[in-house]
């Protein structure tokens, strides 16, 4: 951790009835570090999308019926919220089956110039986080981590 | 939690048209809700089915998948479905995923 950052760290059981209270903190710590209340609104949505991937597809994927791969504790996605001095960072992890990013990051379009028949309700919600942030990174080591940063620009100052 | 918390949902039947009055959060964990809800209403082909989002304070991409499969639908059956009162930051999720002309397009036929 660097000098000029602080961080508050949220740990919720991977289920989609937690992803309110995530959105809850972060609505909370975007407020007191400033941001308006558009952005907050953004990076909400941008959250919630990075955990119900989460929930959905980290987890998502145990044998019904297997004795063995019953996890002893159960799945949990981890928060970081990173305030640095110019930015948010907000850290979505899990430890469930990494998912391929590259694959996933070609899925994710949006619905423009399609016709009725082309539409898929499926893949917009990493279009959404790309386009709601100033940055999006995807790290699947371990489970899969979402990096997301929104850039803070104080009103009043001069760019 | 109590769903009833999350999403509010409530339906009119008048001269010949269907209007659900959505209010709340239509996320992940109340698109269940939303689909159960939704799912008898696309098979009404001879009624006009409007969603009225006024009092949505929050969609995601589950809530936004879920009006591109009843858009789906509803045109497969050849059977009209509009959006009205969409508030700012909806419309803002809608336009950026480019589902906003579908909806106009649809509110625009007969």
């Amino acid at each position: 951790m660097k000098a000029n950052e602080e961080i508050v760290t949220l740990k919720v059981p991977a289920a989609a009835e937690y992803i309110d209270l995530v959105r809850l903190t972060l609505y909370g710590l975007a407020v007191k570090i400033g941001f308006s209340y558009e952005e907050i609104e953004d990076m909400k949505v941008a959250v919630s999308e990075a955990c119900n991937n989460a929930v959905l597809y980290a987890y998502g994927d145990l044998p019904s019926g297997s004795t063995v791969s019953a996890p002893d504790v159960a799945p949990h996605i981890e928060v970081r919220f990173i305030k640095q001095t110019d930015a948010l960072s907000i850290v979505v992890k899990d430890d469930g089956r990494s998912f391929d990013a590259a694959a996933a990051a070609q899925r994710a379009e949006s619905l423009h110039g399609k016709t009725v028949d082309e539409l898929q309700a499926g893949g917009l919600g990493l279009y959404l986080m790309q386009a709601l942030m100033d940055q999006v990174q995807v790290n699947s080591d371990a489970g899969t981590e979402v990096v997301l940063t929104k850039r803070l620009l104080k009103s009043g100052e001069l760019a | 939690m109590n769903q009833s918390d999350k999403l509010f949902l409530r339906t009119e039947n008048k001269e010949g048209k269907c209007t659900v009055f959505v209010g709340g959060e239509l996320d992940l964990e109340s698109a269940a809700q939303m689909r159960a809800v939704m799912s008898p209403l696309i098979e009404l082909s001879d009624r006009e089915l409007t969603l009225n989002l006024r009092e949505l304070r929050y969609v995601d991409s589950t809530g936004i998948g879920i009006l591109v499969s009843v858009l789906k639908a509803r045109h497969a059956k050849n059977a009209p479905f509009v959006v009205e009162a969409v508030p700012p930051n909806i419309r803002k999720l809608f336009d950026m995923t480019g589902i906003t002309p579908f909806l106009l397009k649809q509110a625009g036929q007969a």
